[in-house]
């Protein structure tokens, strides 16, 4: 097992760094140069005065090769320092700490909500297939899959203004326990809802083909038993793969859904670091989602074996 | 089998044994699909002809008729400009078709080479390419698209401002091809791995194929090969996928103009006209939600046109 | 009709007829098959793949797949007819009272589930035990069908064990319940030859001990030769012939049984005849001929064969030999 984790740590680390320069080579070689960027806000004529341009350049070690300079940033990085806006001078990491909490209770609150709808949903779903209620199911997914987060979340904001006057409808943010988050929550649930009751479905459809359902059944195991014990348990290892993909989609769907919601999140953080051209902001923010999304794929990787005993030595099939 | 046996199957009902009208018979059958296609029909019908089908121009403003609430003379109503909406949602239908079409097809173009050199070739070549392509899907892709949006407009914008300076051509100081050639290269750039993935894996499974490998044993030349065995084999899935892509495009398209790095106003585009109505929405709600439906219209048709055509083309997914 | 040779009937299926639901419509899989089973005996049925063999006994326990039902028939064990049962009903003879053994082991088990979960169900559903009790005698039934070390066995994977033994656990997962009839659909098939052997042992030894009747399907004649009393011959989903054992090996009154009986290789033959096999293939279902579903491929059909379907009559007036064809008595008149 130890063996195990150590391989896919090796597969996994240079990916991340690769990713990482990737990510820092764009904006390194694209956005121009960074010290005229910073005073070019600035009052005064500092970033046309190429002579204190220089001199802030070699003091900030901006002029050092490229890989130096990824280097620095990279041992930077590892010790959470981001650098400083661009915008407001604060620190990076301050900032993103400050806004992680809220994207991060959203975000665990809409995979807990995806697990307990969309898992009975799909289980139904396969369970009863090509019946009308397996239609039903289906089609839902596919049309809540379809809807984007920001025209979901306007449309159902409007549509509360039929039931409720003007200025009680939700917006912003007053933490978990408050109503305010059922609208945004429900709609960043919605493409995870959607992807998993599809695939839970799907693999329902598979396992039941299995012989060893029909075993179960000529045990005489009650049905409901079939369905937890029998059916459920294999079913649970091809959805927790997706936790990658769900990652994926509720990091995309955080700028969304707090920009329509005004949530102080992650998501609206992005959203005015790129309207403002705030690199270092969206470096960072970048590097950290990317993060987020290939911790995941290593966390699937990792429980794999726990899920399906015959894989404990056996690399996860694709 | 006796003449009996035979005389029996000839009673029996033929079923279709072309792929191809196999697949239109048992989407047909799918009445969601079928819709759907109708309603893609009629947005491409819209998008093509929307310059003659649109009440008023796009851009003309009526300063006395702001926010006018649907009515027979602006049945969509009017903005805070006093542009009339259906006008422009008619016009944001042919933005949005005319971004999902050229970045599906930039897309698909370098999916398909990338993906059939990584399966033809094999080896260490395609190992790489499976690496890049696992490594760009597991970004999270509305923050790559602005990481090369931020990126790349600068330096873009200096090349066209530099090639204005030379050629003192107006066309380089039109900030709308930026926009585009900005959408598009970075709508394509996040959305190729799925094709590559696909045209790979078709790839690979034909490829060594008992009567592919007969074929070369023939002395079948490459090119012959492909033509024949393994673009018709691919083409099926290739089609589900296409159909797909352009709804995530459209998608995107939207969400980046929504987010405002897209395609930039006084261009309408579903994605602008949304965050444009989402400022005003608790007063003026039609504003939000007319292009807010005409996209979700859209996505949903795709959707299910889609899943209509995967259950259609390959039977075996489905049971 | 069928025999009392003062033995009870345990099961006594009547006419069973199954219908799958294709693109074109129904059509039969099984067409009338009529068979019984007495307390305490071991009934061999034997066909082709696709014959119906396996259909008609998961349709006893409502088994079937999606799109294959029951269309007619009964079913009558102990007294009760299965086939109009309640679900709930069913549910409680499945396991309780008629074991079931399938083909593959490899795939009948569920990879994600301990062994002693998987044996100790039936106990904990139809015994009511406690999970301690259940536990224990799981063990006992691991012993009892002859794993090695069984108590540790029990917290393995199936993965972790070969295919003889998994097919041994299926074994005790059939039997967990002193079953009146336990019923083995091709239970070596995919089995090694050697560990075949090994199988047939073991349900032997448990007959002797346990007493339970047997039904044992198969497409291998030979294999069953020591182990049933009776065998049925099913083919196009319609009793062929129905015979005990040795008068079946020793004068097979169908076509169909000679030659099957013709294509096994046997070490007594001074190599005189060579193996022969039956040329062609069994119709599909529904697109059965109208006479004789074996007249196209039987080297003695006539053309009263091609119209009308022979029924199941008893050969030269035995009680015990019944085969369903025109011929038959030519046949035994040409082998006597």
């Amino acid at each position: 097992m130890l063996r195990y984790i150590l391989i896919r740590l090796a597969i996994w680390i240079p990916s991340v760094l690769l990713i990482v320069l990737g990510v820092y080579a764009l904006a390194f070689y694209g956005t121009g140069d960074p010290i005229k960027l910073i005073f070019l806000r600035a009052p005064g004529d500092v970033a046309y005065d190429p002579v204190r341009i220089e001199a802030i350049r070699e003091s900030a070690g901006l002029n050092r090769p490229f890989i130096v300079q990824f280097g620095n940033y990279l041992w930077n990085v590892l010790h959470g320092d981001f650098g400083n806006s661009l915008l407001s001078g604060r620190s990076v990491w301050s900032m993103i700490s400050a806004a992680a909490p809220v994207s991060f209770q959203l975000g665990v609150l809409a995979i807990l909500l995806a697990a307990v709808t969309a898992i009975p949903l799909g289980m139904i779903a396969g369970l009863k297939q090509n019946t009308r209620l397996d239609y039903a199911i289906l089609g839902s997914a596919l049309f809540f899959w379809s809807i984007p987060a920001y025209v979901a979340g306007p449309v159902l904001m409007v549509l509360l203004l039929v039931v409720l006057p003007s200025s009680s409808v939700p917006y912003g943010w007053g933490g978990v326990f408050d109503l305010r988050i059922i609208l945004p929550l429900i709609v960043l649930s919605f493409q995870p809802i959607a992807l998993t009751v599809r695939q839970t479905r799907a693999a329902v459809i598979e396992v039941l083909s299995e012989d060893f359902v029909r075993t179960a059944r000529a045990k005489g195991v009650p049905e409901i038993m079939v369905a937890l014990r029998h059916i459920l348990r294999p079913v649970l290892t091809p959805i927790v793969t997706q936790l990658g993909l769900i990652m994926i989609m509720l990091v995309n769907g955080a700028i969304f859904v707090e920009l329509v919601f005004g949530l102080p999140g992650l998501g609206r953080l992005t959203v005015s670091a790129l309207l403002n051209s705030d690199y270092p902001l969206i470096l960072a923010i970048t590097i950290i989602g990317s993060f987020l999304v290939m911790a995941s794929n290593l966390l699937v990787d990792v429980l794999y074996p726990l899920l399906d005993p015959r894989a404990t030595h056996m690399r996860r099939a694709q | 089998m006796s003449d009996m046996a035979l005389k029996q199957e000839d009673v029996r009902e033929e079923p279709p044994a072309n792929l191809w009208r196999d697949a239109w018979y048992r989407l047909k059958q799918n009445r969601m699909a079928l819709t759907s296609l109708v309603i893609i029909l009629a947005l491409a019908f819209i998008a093509v002809f929307g310059p003659w089908l649109t009440p008023y121009d796009f851009l003309s403003q009526d300063l006395i008729a702001r926010n006018q609430p649907p009515a027979w003379a602006h049945p969509f109503g009017t903005d805070e400009l006093g542009r009339d909406v259906l006008s422009r949602v008619i016009y944001g239908t042919r933005t949005a078709f005319i971004v999902a079409i050229s970045v599906t097809a930039v897309a698909t173009l370098i999916g398909i080479v990338l993906g059939a050199f990584a399966g033809y070739f094999g080896g260490l070549l395609d190992r790489f390419v499976m690496w890049f392509t696992d490594m760009t899907m597991s970004v999270p892709q509305l923050l790559l698209v602005v990481v090369i949006n931020a990126s790349l407009k600068p330096p873009l914008a200096r090349w066209m401002e530099a090639q204005y300076l030379e050629t003192l051509n107006p066309i380089y100081r039109n900030s709308i091809i930026i926009d585009f050639v900005l959408v598009f290269g970075s709508m394509a750039l996040i959305t190729w791995p799925p094709y590559a993935r696909l045209v790979r894996a078709q790839v690979l499974s034909v490829r060594n194929r008992p009567y592919v490998t007969a074929a070369r044993a023939l002395g079948l030349s490459t090119p012959v090969i492909i033509a024949r065995y393994i673009v018709p084999n691919a083409l099926g899935p290739l089609i589900v996928a296409v159909s797909a892509g352009l709804g995530t495009a459209m998608v995107l398209e939207s969400a980046f103009s929504f987010l405002g790095i897209g395609v930039n106003p006084p261009m309408p585009s579903w994605g602008n006209m949304i965050a444009d109505g989402l400022r005003v929405w608790r007063n003026y709600p039609h504003l939000l939600l007319a292009p807010a439906m005409m996209l979700a219209v859209a996505t949903v048709a795709f959707s299910f046109l889609g899943d209509g055509l995967n259950d259609a083309l390959n039977p075996r997914g489905q049971k | 009709m069928a025999r009392k040779n003062g033995q009870e009937l345990l099961l006594d299926v009547r006419d069973l007829a199954i219908e799958v639901v294709t693109r074109n419509g129904p059509a039969r899989i099984v067409d009338g098959i009529s068979l019984t089973v007495e307390k305490g005996e071991t009934l061999g049925v034997v066909g082709e793949s696709g014959c119906g063999k396996s259909l008609t006994m998961l349709s006893l326990l409502g088994l079937l797949p999606n799109k294959i039902s029951v269309i007619g028939g009964s079913a009558t064990f102990k007294g009760r007819d299965l086939l109009a049962m309640s679900h709930k009903e069913l549910r409680k003879v499945r396991g309780g009272e008629i074991g079931f053994v399938f083909q593959d082991p490899m795939t009948s088990l569920n990879p994600v589930v301990r062994i002693g979960q998987q044996v100790m169900e039936p106990l904990l559903y139809h015994r009511n035990m406690g999970r301690a009790e259940a536990r224990k005698r799981a063990g006992e039934l691991l012993k009892l069908v002859g794993i090695p070390g069984a108590e540790e066995r029990l917290d393995n994977y199936p993965h972790e064990l070969s295919g003889g033994m998994r097919q041994r656990v299926m074994i005790a997962i059939g039997l967990a319940c002193d079953p009146a009839l336990l019923i083995a659909d091709e239970p070596t098939t995919a089995l090694d030859v050697t560990i075949q052997a090994q199988i047939v042992d073991i349900v032997k030894e448990l007959r002797a001990k346990l007493g339970m009747s047997i039904v044992w399907i198969t497409h291998d004649l030979a294999l069953i030769a020591g182990l049933v009393d009776r065998v049925v011959v099913l083919y196009a989903g319609s009793v062929v012939e129905d015979a005990p054992v040795d008068e079946l090996y020793e004068n097979p009154a169908h076509p169909y049984t000679r030659g099957l009986l013709a294509s096994i290789p046997r070490l007594k033959d001074e190599g005189a005849e060579k193996l022969s096999s039956i040329g062609g293939t069994p119709p599909e279902p529904g697109r059965r001929p109208a006479g004789c579903p074996f007249a196209p491929r039987c080297p003695i059909a006539r053309a009263e064969c091609e119209r009308a379907v022979p029924a199941l009559e008893p050969v030269k007036g035995e009680g015990a030999h019944r085969v369903a064809c025109f011929a038959a008595g030519e046949i035994a008149e040409a082998v006597a």
